[in-house]
């Protein structure tokens, strides 16, 4: 109980401290006119957007809205849908993500991501970590050892499995699971994370423990999530976008979204008068 | 409404569910119980009846032999068949009476009425001798001639078994010697011929190579005699016992040890002794090449062929059918091709087995292996070596006719892979083919282990395809020797299934050999059982290593 009230405490200082370099931060992401058809169906309209290093930002907004089509344009898992075509560019630190000749698997290197259900390997819990470094080649034993010990300690989950390493990761709780798949995907040391509602198949308490990993991740990691969840948004982002049938609606610093709306449909989606 | 009640709660479809299932367990059990009680039954030391018996005319005669069946038979089809038929029953009972010498009274087997039979026991001293031809012998033992001594009487047993021993010793040197020694000078000199053309087709001027060869030729004719000189004091050795043997009506034989295989008293017998008999028979069975045409001795041949045509047939399918199914699920684009490539792969699952034989026999046998023939063993023709029916030939043709099977397993073994999985992979960096070899693979193993048992199920069990392309009833050497390349593909081989057919319908003796039928269809359901069962424990050891797939 009283880890529980001290943790907005804290919280709270971090946000007071950094507030000032908020607006500041540098750009990480840039989104430009960015257009995307599933067919005929145009699910993306005219998006643009900037996302800063080393924050947190949000994306919400009703079922279909299409903040989870966004978000998967940052890594081109969207390729993997037949008939899906984007237009408009994602400029990630100067390189255009869209350009067809871009490395697809090193785009999806520096940019990782976790899914709305906990997706870990049939393997073990180490080689779940480890999946990402084998991949690139690395494969001495020290290294990876240090690498598995390092992205679990960074997803708060090293002492819970530290003499459990060579078990099947489907063994852990989903919660578990969670940290373990964003474990994964930190491994890898990316610039950015994409969380697809990483917290929607979870529990009140697994909720609470991947929000603080959240917290604690932004010091080191920009951060995109996608939430149903406007509480959530509201507790974990810096910056919140929300959208509506396929259009950014109102981007801005979380407090000023939440609080003081400038669009009206912000306002009747946060007040919960649709959605 | 009671009745609608209980209806509705959906409790009579469960219990015709069980029922079928019961039925079907019932059956399967039957079946299996049916073939091995009836196969395994041929291997018991079936105890030797005397029966004294009285034909129409009232002469008695006395027959000795095992009784192997008893079945009632009706006074209506005695009468038709023309037999005066005693007493006033109307259904009488009759046995089947083993009684051997087909050497001497011309046939196995009697039918006899048991209205007629005057006395029947079991006499202690009766002797079944299995012989390498004309079946068993069934009579007393008067004696044992070693050279010139002779051991008479009762106290010969022993000395029998003594002389059986060394004539089997005796024997399995022959053919050590007639298989490994002489095998290997004749086909080194089978190997001198066959370059020999091939000097004469490159045109035939290379006489330092001829007289090398010819110098070759003549070193191995000199080995050759002195094995042959060996083998005779082998013969004349093996030639020196006799048994003397009395049947049941007084008649003397003499038969020399070189033809008696094994001997018994089942009448003496204890149940340890019947148990030892029994295992050792059947041992034999399973480990000894077929004699007299296939109505005696083992399977050793077929079991052999069949496990090694089954694994050449996996080894080929399997690369083939999960390579297939991968592209078709994983790579090719999903349009009409696919379409017409699945549809006739679902069409090709369902083309009569006979059809591919015909089809090996074409393309494999003929046109694939005609030309090898000509490309590589010119020197050999016009003696095919490819070119006719062979091991190689029966795998590659099965390969094709489990391919369907191996190809829809792997295709519905990697739809059911998560697409979340997927994703998880592809997200941290790892291209199509990374993802699918580390985690997309090993997590579809189970469902194409599946296939491939499935196939292995099917191959194991196929004759008709096989009777085109390379089964013969009698292979005069395994596809697997001592000689070099050790594997010898082009071979024809023996196959648990064509045997069957074999023993059963084309046997001189079928009465005999009925009980071999029964024998072998109980080993060909053991293989395929194995080689499924085998499979099986692999499958289910991936499950367990990717369980939780499903949730």
């Amino acid at each position: 109980m009283n880890e529980a009230s001290e943790i907005p405490q804290e919280q709270l200082d971090l946000d007071v401290e950094r507030s000032a370099e908020k607006a500041q931060a540098p750009v990480a992401v840039t989104v430009r006119d960015l257009n995307l058809y599933y067919g005929e169906v145009q699910a993306l309209k005219d998006i643009n957007l900037e996302i800063r290093e080393k924050q947190v930002t949000a994306f919400i907004g009703p079922s279909g809205c299409g903040k989870s089509t966004l978000l998967r344009c940052f890594n081109r898992m969207n390729d993997l849908i037949e008939d899906c075509r984007t237009e408009g560019e994602i400029v990630l630190h100067g390189s255009n993500v869209q350009d067809p000749g871009i490395d697809v698997a090193d785009l999806r290197r520096r940019v990782g991501m976790v899914f709305q259900k906990p997706n870990p390997f049939p393997k073990s819990i180490f080689e779940n970590v480890a999946y990402g470094l084998r991949i690139q080649g690395i494969n001495k034993r020290q290294t990876l050892e240090d690498a598995v010990e390092w992205a679990l300690r960074g997803a708060a989950l090293w002492e819970e499995v530290e003499n459990r390493l060579d078990e099947s990761a489907l063994e852990l709780s989903g919660g578990q699971q969670q940290r373990l798949v964003i474990a994964r995907a930190i491994a890898v040391q990316p610039e950015v994370i994409l969380l697809d509602e990483p917290c929607s198949a979870l529990d009140p308490i697994s909720t609470l423990k991947v929000e603080e990993l959240i917290n604690a991740l932004k010091e080191k990691y920009t951060i995109i999530i996608v939430t149903h969840n406007m509480q959530q948004a509201a507790r974990v982002s810096d910056r919140t976008a929300f959208m509506y049938l396929g259009e950014m609606i109102e981007y801005g610093e979380t407090d000023q979204v939440f609080t003081n709306p400038r669009v009206k449909r912000t306002e009747d989606y946060i007040t919960g008068r649709y959605g | 409404m009671r009745f609608r009640q209980w209806a509705s709660t959906g409790a009579p479809w469960i219990w015709l569910n069980a029922a079928a299932v019961a039925a079907l367990l019932l059956l399967v059990g039957g079946l299996v119980l049916l073939i091995a009680f009836r196969g395994l039954g041929h291997f018991w030391p079936t105890g030797v009846e005397r029966i004294v018996y009285q034909d129409e005319s009232g002469a008695r005669s006395t027959l000795l032999g095992q009784v192997r069946e008893r079945e009632e038979i009706s006074r209506q089809r005695l009468e038709e068949a023309g037999q005066e038929v005693p007493g006033e029953a109307l259904d009488l009972q009759r046995i089947l009476l083993k009684t051997g010498n087909r050497d001497i009274s011309g046939s196995d087997f009697r039918w006899v009425l048991e209205a007629r039979i005057v006395q029947r026991d079991k006499p202690y001293s009766a002797v079944v001798v299995e012989r390498t031809e004309w079946g068993v012998f069934i009579g007393h033992l008067l004696g044992v001639r070693q050279g010139d001594s002779l051991v008479p009487g009762n106290d010969s047993w022993g000395a029998f078994q003594q002389a059986i021993e060394r004539a089997s010793r005796l024997r399995a040197e022959i053919s050590e010697l007639e298989r490994d020694q002489i095998g290997e000078i004749n086909h080194q000199l089978e190997q001198l011929r066959l370059r020999e053309r091939r000097i004469e087709l490159d045109g035939g001027d290379n006489p330092v190579a001829l007289e090398e060869i010819e110098t070759r030729r003549q070193e191995l004719r000199e080995q050759y005699l002195v094995f042959e000189a060996q083998l005779e004091t082998y013969y004349e050795q093996i030639q020196r016992d006799q048994v003397v043997l009395e049947t049941v009506d007084g008649q003397r034989v003499d038969l020399p040890l070189a033809n008696v295989i094994k001997a018994w008293r089942p009448n003496e017998m204890s149940l340890g002794n019947k148990i030892g008999h029994f295992l050792a028979a059947g041992w034999a069975f399973v480990s000894e090449a077929p004699r007299e045409a296939n109505t005696e001795g083992g399977v050793f041949p077929a079991i052999f062929g069949t496990v090694l045509m089954v694994l050449i047939m996996t080894v080929v399918v399997f690369p083939f059918g999960v390579i297939g199914g991968i592209w078709l699920r994983e790579y090719a684009r999903q349009g009409w091709l696919t379409r017409t490539v699945r549809i006739a792969v679902n069409n090709l699952a369902g083309v009569p087995s006979i059809v591919y034989g015909v089809f090996g026999l074409g393309f494999f046998v003929y046109a694939l292996g005609g030309s090898i023939d000509a490309l590589f063993f010119e020197e050999a023709l016009p003696m095919p070596t490819f070119g006719t029916g062979g091991l190689f030939w029966a795998s590659l043709t099965l390969a094709l006719l489990t391919l369907p099977v191996v190809i829809i397993a792997t295709e519905e073994g990697l739809a059911r892979i998560p697409r979340t999985v997927r994703e998880g992979s592809l997200a941290l960096g790892a291209t199509r083919w990374e993802t699918l070899w580390r985690t997309v693979l090993p997590m579809a193993s189970p469902g194409i282990m599946t296939g491939l048992i499935l196939a292995v199920a099917r191959a194991a069990g196929e004759v008709a395809p096989l009777m085109l392309v390379g089964v013969v009833k009698l292979a005069p050497s395994l596809p697997v020797d001592g000689q070099f390349p050790y594997l010898h593909l082009e071979r024809k081989f023996m196959h648990l299934g064509f045997h069957i057919y074999d023993v059963g319908f084309q046997s001189p003796n079928v009465e005999a050999a009925r009980p071999l039928v029964y024998a072998t269809a109980l080993l060909l359901v053991l293989v395929t059982l194995l080689l499924n069962a085998v499979a099986i424990v692999a499958r289910n050891r991936l499950r367990d290593k990717y369980r939780g797939l499903e949730t």
